[in-house]
């Protein structure tokens, strides 16, 4: 287990134990629409993270004393698969790091979704993390966000989500498993690019002020990234039909 | 292709009322990934759930009978009715494919239907419900076109249900699954004819 008696050297000579820069995402490769059965869908694979994000929906809420209505509710399940880590999390199912992630994971979705145009309804929003390396909830909000567009759900931006961390007196970008469990603090932050609100905010540890404010510039510059790979994901789906079908 | 629109893009500075966006701060977003329609400020969405408007044809199966009043599954999760009056009476069974106009929406969330007509024999299909404009096309040019090249019966709902009998019932399908799957793609009209000429 982590503790500081154990703690491996995670920057060797100015570079990462993965041999990334501070500010360096690990390489990100989403693809939309590979469920046929979901309204939306979304496969994401973030370095070793392999992350599939499914939404059904607006759906009949179900047990109907849930239902609102005013808006339609949202339901989410983050779960990890028995086989997804080495060791951790070998059992599968609802435990209370899942129940968390779904937590704030549809805190997240319910700020961003337009859920009065579906009173009494319900909108349900699956995360399956097929194989984890730190990170998970970043890249399953992330996916979820692509699953969500592509579902023709109307949304008010396409979120994306990212950890920052710190090691020593570095602030590191995109936390991977090593890092995250030896590392002095962590933040996983979900961010709305369109005016930069901030969805979800998770803090271990200690920021100051200042590198609270760099943690923030380095998300945002971060999230430049992640949403071109969102969106590409989004467009391809559309090209490769058009592509398919122009040279009859 | 044309330009791709995502959630959350920009669409103007000044608060503009259009399909497919929403105003916040004076300006106009986008809340939907689709393209701009011919008026460039309003975005045809690439997907998208149905949503009920008064006067729309629909099509669904009986699920329930009590007292006169026939619950309709219309595949989404709007609950909606046939109510039966005094001097109005019905006469379906469940499972009873109906077509039926669209009269009023309750809360949101129950659709009263009204003209109810129970369609006999022939099959259904849904589709997703942003493809039924196209599927009907300009003047009811595409539908005319599949219903004539396979002498089929064609009825189309807005909620995405498809009722077909007679004719060729396979080919009138597999149209129907191809315009749902190319609707975006230019030249359609053409490929489609070519498709129920063909046979």
């Amino acid at each position: 287990m982590a503790s500081k008696a154990n703690k491996p050297e995670l920057i060797v000579n100015g570079k990462r134990l993965d041999g990334r820069d501070f500010n360096q995402l690990r390489p990100i490769k989403i693809e939309a629409n590979v469920l046929k059965n979901a309204t939306g869908s979304a496969y994401l694979e973030w370095g070793n993270n392999k992350v599939l994000a499914a939404v059904y929906g607006p759906v009949e809420a179900q047990p109907k004393h849930m239902a609102d209505p005013s808006k339609a509710i949202i339901k989410c399940r983050y779960s990890m698969a028995p086989f997804s880590s080495l060791s951790e999390h070998n059992r599968s199912g609802p435990n209370r790091r899942a129940t968390e992630i779904s937590k704030v994971t549809k805190e997240v979705f319910e700020k961003v979704l337009m859920l009065n145009e579906f009173p009494g309804s319900q909108i349900n929003i699956f995360i399956e993390i097929l194989q984890s390396d730190g990170g998970t909830r970043a890249a399953g909000i992330t996916a979820a966000s692509v699953a969500l567009a592509s579902s023709g759900l109307h949304m008010r931006d396409l979120v994306y989500a990212v950890s920052v961390g710190k090691i020593g007196e570095h602030l590191v970008l995109d936390l991977d498993m090593i890092e995250d469990n030896y590392s002095d603090s962590d933040m996983p932050m979900a961010i709305s690019p369109r005016n930069g609100e901030v969805l979800l905010l998770q803090m271990d540890g200690e920021y100051t002020k200042d590198e609270l404010e760099r943690a923030f510039k380095m998300a945002a510059d971060a999230g430049k990234e992640i949403g071109n790979v969102q969106r590409n994901a989004l467009k391809s789906i559309y090209e490769n039909i058009d592509s398919k079908y122009k040279g009859e | 292709m044309q330009e791709v629109i995502y959630p959350g893009d920009l669409l103007s500075e000044t608060p503009i009322r259009a399909p497919n966006s929403y105003i916040e701060n004076g300006k106009t977003y986008s809340m939907v990934l689709g393209f701009k329609d011919s008026s460039g400020t309003g975005i045809i969405p690439f997907e998208g759930g149905w949503t009920p408007k008064v006067e729309e044809t629909v099509i669904g199966v009986i699920s329930s009978e009590r007292n006169n009043v026939y619950e309709v599954d219309l595949g989404s999760h709007y609950r909606s009715l046939i109510i039966g009056g005094k001097y109005e009476r019905f006469s379906f069974r469940l499972g009873d494919i109906v077509e039926a106009t669209v009269k009023d929406i309750e809360d949101g969330r129950t659709i009263i239907l009204s003209y109810p007509k129970a369609l006999q024999g022939g099959t259904v299909i849904s589709i997703k419900p942003s493809k039924i404009p196209r599927l009907i096309g300009k003047n009811n040019t595409m539908i005319n076109q599949i219903s004539q090249g396979t002498s089929s019966k064609i009825s189309v709902g807005m909620n995405g249900m498809v009722w077909i009998k007679d004719g060729n019932i396979a080919l009138a399908t597999a149209a129907i699954l191809r315009i749902e799957e190319e609707a975006h793609v230019s030249g359609l009209t053409g490929r489609i004819k070519e498709m129920v000429e063909k046979r």
